[in-house]
């Protein structure tokens, strides 16, 4: 998953946590605020009342008739007092007050009320001694405070999601806008990217120090290999040409040798020997000069070459040999494929190395057979497959190394495939292709050229 | 022929020259580019044999100014280890007449040579007599024994390559090594492909042998095969 998305997933779930936590938390939150806030008032109001009796006296309030009971409502029916007198036996003489919630009828209306109820003794007129004890009770509504908090809910609800929705976008645009350096390294720079010849130097542009620091690393990183594989390269290319001269010089000497007409036959066939040898060792320097000037880049790429058509001409140049081996040759590319950017030459040589190696690692009478097709992923697939030994698993990495011969075990086990194969894969990552073999002891061997679409 | 040997590699240019005049080549040497440059002046030639890696100078630059000359005819073959492709494109633009890369066989070098003369000359009919009275027709690439009117020798291509290239060396061994060369080019192989020729000469010795005698192919034991 991409930086950005992960970045976008975690910042919507974590906005989408922090609505949900907000919308089941404040409304509680607001209530018990409310409620608190609602006590204080209640004890302030009955000290006022208090007070007011303490200055007015009983009578002021007390209307007879209800018996003896002092009532008054505001008009908006949020909150009342009552005052009733105790029975004397009832009277308790500590002052017991108690905050609690019940419905109380008020007019018509049954509502919940948050109501103070206390005992207290009260003169019944102004500068009596307390005579007689009374139940004071507050009630203020609770109708206000649930309404309150429904507006809060609602209204915690919205702002949250508005916020979180777009701070949500804000910051996937943010993230998008700074992670833009990190997506132009990867996709302009980094994909498609076979070797570091083919990194692109040009500085990011980006003020993010992080990505900075990543760009520089990396090119350095790129520029150092890139060093390296030069180094190689023109090691490879110098030797090669190096030994190529005095290879020349003692071919050319061996030749020269074997037209003596009064050379011994011992002597001829030594010499026939060390022509073998030069022979092995000039094929290795020109395998080496090869794939180092194909690694250089030093073919063209500027054709659109005809797999069915190479084919037939390797398979023409291979045909003498194929039937001094009585090998019949299957060849199905359905359709054909034209390798764009192709360099012909190589592409011939790539197929006349499969095809010479399924034709030599065959037993008689056996089948070679090239198969093409177009690959579901897009591309294309090409398989040269034959009836010979097989070759273990374990060799099959090593087919493909330069520098290893590994040599099969088992009845007719072929010498070793040379430097055959080294060229085959260099020319196929030329054509941004990949060459594998696939193998089983005793069935054959298939190699498989994929081409990218 | 008259050829002219620019080669900087005293050691191989000696192996060359040698060759070249056992062969009856009329050889002269030039080892800098100054003295090939001198000498393609003065003298006319039938081939010069240029190595690109020149003391003095770029091969390819006396190339071209031969082309410019009228009094210039010979034809070039351009010798190198460069082995590039650019070097070959290049080489051939200018109008060079071949191109061998190092290390390259002799006999491989004199059969070019020929067969540039052969072009050069426009030899539409040129036929080579050989064993008990067959003729080669080089240029159509037939085999007959006998009057032109009889039936071909069923050759296949590289029979008839094979059977070519002894016939044009006539009298020297072809070790298997340097009849795979000419049969298969300079493609890399390993030796092991050299067992192919001796199935190759089989299989011609069995053709001929139904017209005529075979017996002109010699094999030289532990070396290789002769045309007699």
């Amino acid at each position: 998953m991409r930086l950005e998305t992960k970045l976008g997933l975690f910042n919507g779930l974590s906005k989408l946590l922090l609505v949900v936590l907000g919308v089941l938390l404040i409304p509680p939150v607001v209530q018990r605020v409310a409620v608190v806030h609602t006590d204080e008032r209640l004890q302030e109001k009955k000290q006022e009342v208090l007070n007011l009796i303490a200055r007015d006296g009983l009578t002021t309030f007390l209307r007879e008739e209800h018996d003896e009971t002092y009532a008054d409502y505001n008009i908006l029916k949020q909150e009342y007092i009552t005052i009733t007198p105790l029975g004397p036996n009832n009277g308790s003489g500590a002052t017991t007050e108690r905050i609690f919630e019940e419905p109380r009828q008020v007019g018509k209306e049954v509502e919940d009320f948050r109501i103070l109820s206390c005992e207290v003794p009260l003169g019944a007129t102004k500068g009596d001694t307390a005579t007689r004890r009374y139940r004071l009770e507050i009630g203020s509504s609770l109708g206000t405070v649930e309404l309150l908090t429904d507006t809060l809910r609602s209204l915690a609800l919205w702002v949250l999601v508005a916020g979180a929705a777009l701070t949500v976008f804000t910051d996937a645009a943010f993230a998008h806008y700074s992670l833009r350096p990190l997506r132009e390294l990867i996709s302009r720079k980094l994909r498609g990217i076979r070797q570091p010849g083919e990194f692109s130097f040009e500085r990011l542009h980006t003020d993010t120090t992080d990505f900075r620091r990543l760009d520089d690393s990396l090119s350095a990183l790129m520029r150092q290999l890139q060093a390296s594989f030069d180094k190689e390269r023109e090691f490879m290319s110098n030797v090669s040409h190096e030994l190529l001269t005095p290879t020349s010089i003692l071919q050319s000497r061996f030749e020269n040798m074997l037209q003596d007409p009064t050379l011994p036959e011992p002597h001829a066939r030594q010499i026939v020997e060390s022509q073998r040898t030069l022979y092995r060792l000039r094929n290795t320097v020109r395998t080496l000069l090869l794939i180092a000037n194909i690694e250089n880049d030093q073919y063209l790429r500027d054709a659109s070459v005809s797999l069915r058509q190479t084919v037939a001409d390797v398979a023409e140049e291979l045909d003498d040999r194929r039937q001094q081996r009585e090998i019949s040759l299957h060849v199905d590319l359905s359709p054909d494929y034209v390798v764009p950017q192709a360099n012909a030459t190589l592409l011939h040589t790539l197929l006349r190395n499969l095809l010479s190696n399924a034709l030599k690692y065959n037993h008689e009478g056996g089948q070679v057979r090239v198969l093409g097709r177009p690959r579901l992923e897009g591309g294309y697939q090409l398989r040269v497959e034959d009836d010979g030994p097989g070759i273990a698993p374990d060799n099959v990495p090593l087919l493909f190394d330069r520098f290893r011969r590994f040599h099969a075990t088992g009845p007719k086990a072929p010498e070793g495939y040379g430097l055959g194969l080294p060229i085959a894969q260099t020319i196929a990552q030329f054509h941004k292709a990949e060459l594998r073999a696939e193998s089983e002891l005793g069935k054959g061997t298939a190699f498989v050229v994929d081409f990218a679409a | 022929m008259h050829v002219l040997l620019v080669e900087d590699e005293k050691s191989l240019h000696q192996e060359v020259k040698q060759f070249l005049q056992q062969a009856q080549y009329l050889v002269d040497s030039a080892y800098t580019f100054t003295e090939a440059s001198e000498k393609l002046y003065v003298n006319s030639y039938d081939f010069v044999l240029l190595d690109l890696g020149l003391p003095g100078g770029d091969g390819l630059e006396l190339l071209r100014e031969s082309r410019r000359s009228e009094k210039q005819e010979a034809s070039f073959i351009i010798l190198t280890a460069r082995g590039d492709l650019d070097d070959r494109i290049k080489g051939l633009d200018l109008g060079a007449d071949d191109y061998l890369p190092k290390p390259f066989s002799l006999l491989e070098l004199t059969s070019r040579m020929q067969a540039i003369t052969r072009r050069k000359f426009g030899l539409k009919r040129s036929e080579i007599v050989f064993g008990d009275g067959f003729v080669m027709d080089v240029t159509a690439r037939t085999v007959r024994h006998g009057a032109p009117d009889s039936p071909e020798v069923p050759l296949t291509k590289k029979e008839f390559d094979l059977l070519n290239y002894l016939l044009l060396h006539k009298g020297r061994v072809l070790t298997r090594l340097q009849l795979g060369e000419h049969l298969w080019g300079n493609v890399l192989e390993d030796d092991s492909d050299s067992n192919y020729i001796d199935v190759h000469i089989k299989n011609v010795r069995k053709k001929l042998a139904q017209f005529g005698s075979a017996d002109f192919i010699e094999t030289v034991r532990g070396i290789g095969y002769r045309a007699v």
